[in-house]
């Protein structure tokens, strides 16, 4: 028996900044329910570092939470030059507004490219799927 | 349609450059070939796989049904909400002011939560800009700050500001341009500023105006970061020595330094010791059009509410009209979405709300947002299945025909019926 299976991922903290991708934008464009918007959009960029440290390979799946909302996107290796530990990488979609806190402080403005997480191993759980 | 070389070549509304050299083949009421066009503007004019249906309370209904039973829910809603537009013509955004004017809605946009502080900048002639045609002819310094136009808008550099040789740029980007790239991370678009890319840090964005201010002033440009001072100055310095300059922002920076005091400190010191200019990357194709309609009808670029008296009405303006706060409070009662889908641009927590109230949604595909909504009403797909105009990011005025023909009712014919419905 796998005694590890029974114990809780251990969870570390993350802040996530959305970007555009072309190749994102134009399956949106196609269908937003088909299989390629959902590969395209539920995806989270970590440094390698913090992909070694949750425990996964590139194309698992991580489990990116908060008070908000929580969903379950695979890890891509960010591949930027320089370390970023503790920063991750969303495309802006369904996936990472539902991350994304209501409270605006006043301004109208969600905080979009500044969204604090909790990121841990999924353990083979699936993509949450939207609608 | 502009008609050159006995072609005729389209626009694309697949974001806000408005690229106006694309070319089709047609056969029948189908296009079967497109040129010129980039990723997202193919994906765009080739058309949705789901496209929206028209019903009522989940049921399919004819066109007329729709437009009855939407107006119905709009006329017996005591704070109805329009939002949308972005991807709407200029006629169809005239004809949602009047319809918010008639049923007292509130009126926003997406340039809401995105790029309005800029346009407010701009609109109320706070910060100097100028037009893509302007870059392309002119510019010898370009910067894209916290913008990825590689991705978000795909022909930037290549049609307008960076490799086009240019009426005073003929020797084009290899000797008469410097391409410069600020951003927390090396996007694509970093990647071609090669080493004009200056890395910081998560929101600093208003501690490098501050130092570059400084650097610019003659003074010793500090950060409350680790960042090697002489690239500051270094950057200074190309900023300063500048013909035409001009900055592109993008969102990483107006999320970031939240108003437009710095930046337009910035932009004040900047034309006081060289030429620079500031241009919004704008991502609907006619979000602009949409600030500058409103604006000239009530002064405002968004967040509106036209509030019924017994002679007309008051225009009210504020945060407590924008999309988010009428959703986080509860306070709108029905809305009619135009072209937009804010089930998957809002986060989760405040667009929920949209299912809970009579919703009409109105769009040439299926969206998050119309799989809740009460109505939803098919529309032709603009700059495709119907002509119109729209304000291009940098306030240009372009006009466009239709690519084919098309049995859907344009937004504005649509909205247009609704109103007579009311």
């Amino acid at each position: 028996m796998e005694l590890g299976k029974f114990l809780t991922a251990p969870e570390y903290g993350f802040v996530i900044v959305t970007y555009r991708d072309i190749f994102q934008s134009a399956a949106l464009e196609k269908s937003r329910f088909g299989e390629e918007y959902r590969k395209l959009s539920a995806v989270i960029k970590m440094d390698s570092g913090d992909i070694k440290k949750l425990g996964v390979v590139e194309g698992d799946t991580v489990v990116v939470k908060n008070a908000c909302g929580k969903v379950v996107v695979r890890v891509e290796e960010s591949g930027y030059d320089v370390p970023h530990q503790g920063v991750a990488y969303m495309p802006n979609s369904p996936w990472s507004n539902s991350l994304v806190s209501a409270d605006t402080g006043g301004t109208g403005v969600p905080k979009y490219k500044m969204i604090k997480v909790m990121v841990s191993n999924a353990r083979g759980e699936a993509i949450t799927g939207m609608m | 349609m502009v008609n050159c070389l006995n072609k005729n070549y389209y626009v694309c509304t697949g974001c806000a450059l408005l690229c106006d050299d694309i070319e089709v083949e047609v056969s029948g009421d189908h296009i079967t070939k497109i040129k010129t066009v980039c990723r997202k503007g193919f994906s765009r004019i080739g058309g949705c796989i789901e496209p929206m249906p028209c019903t009522s309370d989940g049921k399919s209904v004819d066109i007329t049904t729709a437009i009855k039973d939407a107006a119905s829910i709009l006329m017996n809603a005591d704070n109805p909400l329009i939002f949308g537009l972005g991807n709407s013509t200029s006629g169809a955004q005239k004809q949602a002011i009047e319809l918010a004017k008639r049923i007292g809605a509130v009126i926003d946009d997406s340039s809401s939560f995105c790029q309005g502080p800029i346009i407010e900048a701009i609109l109320h002639e706070k910060i100097h800009t100028c037009t893509l045609d302007d870059v392309r002819n002119r510019a010898d310094v370009i910067v894209y700050w916290g913008a990825d136009p590689s991705n978000s808008h795909p022909r930037h550099l290549s049609m307008h500001s960076y490799f086009p040789r240019g009426e005073e740029r003929q020797h084009g980007w290899e000797d008469d341009r410097t391409a410069i790239a600020i951003d927390v991370r090396r996007s694509h678009t970093a990647k071609i500023c090669g080493n004009r890319f200056y890395q910081i840090p998560l929101h600093t964005d208003a501690f490098l105006i501050e130092a570059l201010i400084d650097a610019l002033s003659g003074k010793v440009p500090k950060v409350p970061f680790e960042y090697d001072i002489k690239k500051i100055l270094e950057l200074a310095n190309v900023l300063k020595k500048a013909q035409f300059g001009v900055i592109f922002a993008g969102l990483g920076v107006v999320y970031s330094i939240g108003d437009m005091g710095t930046m337009t400190r910035l932009m004040d010191k900047l034309n006081e010791v060289s030429n620079f200019h500031l241009i919004p990357m704008m991502g609907h194709y006619n979000m602009r059009g949409f600030n500058q309609n409103l604006f000239e009808a009530t002064g405002y670029f968004n967040r509106v509410k036209f509030e019924k008296r017994e002679n007309g009405f008051d225009v009210k303006h504020g945060v407590d009209y924008s999309i988010m706060e009428v959703l986080n409070t509860k306070k709108t009662d029905a809305a009619l979405i135009i072209g937009s889908d804010p089930m998957s641009c809002l986060p989760r927590s405040t667009a929920e709300y949209l299912s809970e109230i009579p919703l009409v949604s109105i769009g040439p595909c299926e969206n998050f947002t119309s799989r809740v909504a009460k109505v939803t009403i098919p529309s032709a797909l603009s700059g495709v299945e119907c002509g119109g105009s729209a304000v291009r990011m940098d306030g240009v005025k372009v006009t466009f025909e239709p690519m084919i023909k098309t049995a859907r009712l344009s937004d504005e014919e649509i909205l247009k019926r609704i109103m007579e419905a009311i």
